[in-house]
């Protein structure tokens, strides 16, 4: 478990740190079906706030999904509720590594290809998925 | 010839010198200059959305009140760079928002003198220069060259923060290559997600968006694509996600370039993938 706070003490902060509401939301599953990565993405959207508003936040906060989204902001421009689901995997992400938890080790990222990609891409990367 | 305090970035100045190059000696032809602004730093590369992350809001926060000291207008070419340095003027704007606003504005050394309005190059082709102003200065028209205009995420969304053209269907640069004498093809994902930074460690999502934005361009009879984003370009262009049959794709100032009488040389062109100098021959550009 990414904290060792109650699953209610994390709602409340990812609520704070993203300025959703989740409860908001009425799981009409357009963020998922209009998410560019939603194929790659466990929980896609709309099952990543479902399981906030069953109260399943430290098993969001231990997927593979909110590492997924790059911020791209379809869902929450295209959701009829105003949520920004970015905003949530923001601040789950966030809560994740101020617990010293890095997603990505930049010293296990290597390969030839790494001389051409742009240097936006790994300042970005890092920046999002390592303490 | 009007000047403007000019954010290159630090992608331009390395991956992405092809976008960069091209740019500021278009915007002479066009008529305009690029002033690049002095001891600028990085710009963080990506918005940090969380509430209470001051610290990620510093380096933008900086860039921003060293352009106001030279002036009201900030002129942005890559798209991360826009998309954070136009949040972050938007955060310190926000009504409401005011003692945080203080607080960052007082943690930088530089004065900050006024809110600065950051505008992309091709906020300033649209709007202060003039589609008719640059149809006259186009000497190479690019002969009905079919292309497909990507505009990804950064430069659209937020909506209601960036301004910039619709966050669905987008238009800007369809109307800058129609006026370059190309011939902007429809296209269903303008503002899809090309994995982004998503390459760094998991480059096969990365591949799989890309693959499925170069064949839509494909299938809508694109035969080349533009952008703005170094990091679109290089999924786009350099990942190799269509194996065969893949189409060129260039940053919008290249197409610029080449129709307002830029040199071949000048066009950064040996920064593309493949064979972009045999491509623009086969099709008499140049």
């Amino acid at each position: 478990m990414a904290t060792s706070r109650s699953s209610t003490e994390l709602l409340e902060q990812i609520e704070k740190l993203s300025g959703q509401t989740v409860s908001d939301c009425y799981q009409c599953g357009c963020c998922t079906s209009g998410c560019p990565i939603g194929e790659a993405m466990d929980p896609p959207p709309s099952k990543a706030v479902r399981l906030l508003q069953l109260g399943e936040a430290p098993e969001l906060l231990d997927s593979d999904g909110i590492w997924m989204c790059a911020s791209c902001l379809v869902c929450g421009t295209r959701c009829p509720r105003a949520v920004d689901y970015a905003r949530i995997a923001e601040a789950c992400r966030v809560l994740v590594l101020r617990s010293k938890q890095s997603r990505v080790d930049p010293d296990t990222v290597t390969g030839p290809e790494l001389e051409e990609i742009p240097q936006q891409a790994f300042i970005a990367a890092f920046r999002k998925s390592s303490v | 010839m009007t000047k403007y305090t000019y954010y290159p970035g630090c992608t331009l100045y390395t991956k992405a010198r092809n976008l960069d190059i091209c740019a500021r000696k278009a915007a002479e032809k066009v008529g305009f200059e690029l002033v690049e602004m002095p001891s600028w730093n990085c710009c963080g590369a990506i918005y940090n959305a969380a509430s209470d992350d001051l610290a990620a809001q510093v380096g933008p926060v900086r860039n921003l009140a060293k352009a106001s000291q030279l002036g009201d207008k900030l002129v942005t070419l890559c798209a991360a760079c826009h998309n954070v340095l136009k949040r972050v003027q938007n955060r310190l704007d926000q009504p409401g928002n005011e003692v945080e606003s203080e607080r960052l504005k007082t943690f930088v050394d530089e004065k900050y003198e006024r809110p600065v309005k950051v505008l992309h190059y091709l906020e300033v082709l649209k709007q202060e220069i003039g589609w008719d102003n640059i149809k006259e200065k186009v000497t190479k028209p690019l002969g009905g060259l079919k292309v497909a205009s990507y505009y990804g995420c950064l430069i659209v969304r937020p909506k209601e923060v960036l301004e910039f053209d619709d966050p669905e269907n987008p238009q800007v640069m369809d109307d800058l290559m129609r006026v370059l004498g190309a011939a902007p093809t429809r296209f269903d994902f303008k503002a899809e997600c090309c994995g982004g930074y998503l390459v760094v460690n998991r480059r096969d999502v990365a591949k799989s968006a890309s693959k499925k934005i170069l064949d839509n361009a494909k299938a809508w009879g694109a035969e080349a694509i533009v952008t703005t984003c170094p990091l679109c370009q290089y999924n786009l262009d350099k990942l190799r996600a269509v194996t065969d049959g893949s189409i060129p794709v260039f940053y919008f100032t290249q197409l610029l370039g080449l129709a307002v009488g830029l040199a071949q040389d000048e066009l950064g062109l040996e920064h593309n993938a493949g064979d972009p100098v045999g491509f623009l021959k086969s099709k008499g550009l140049l």
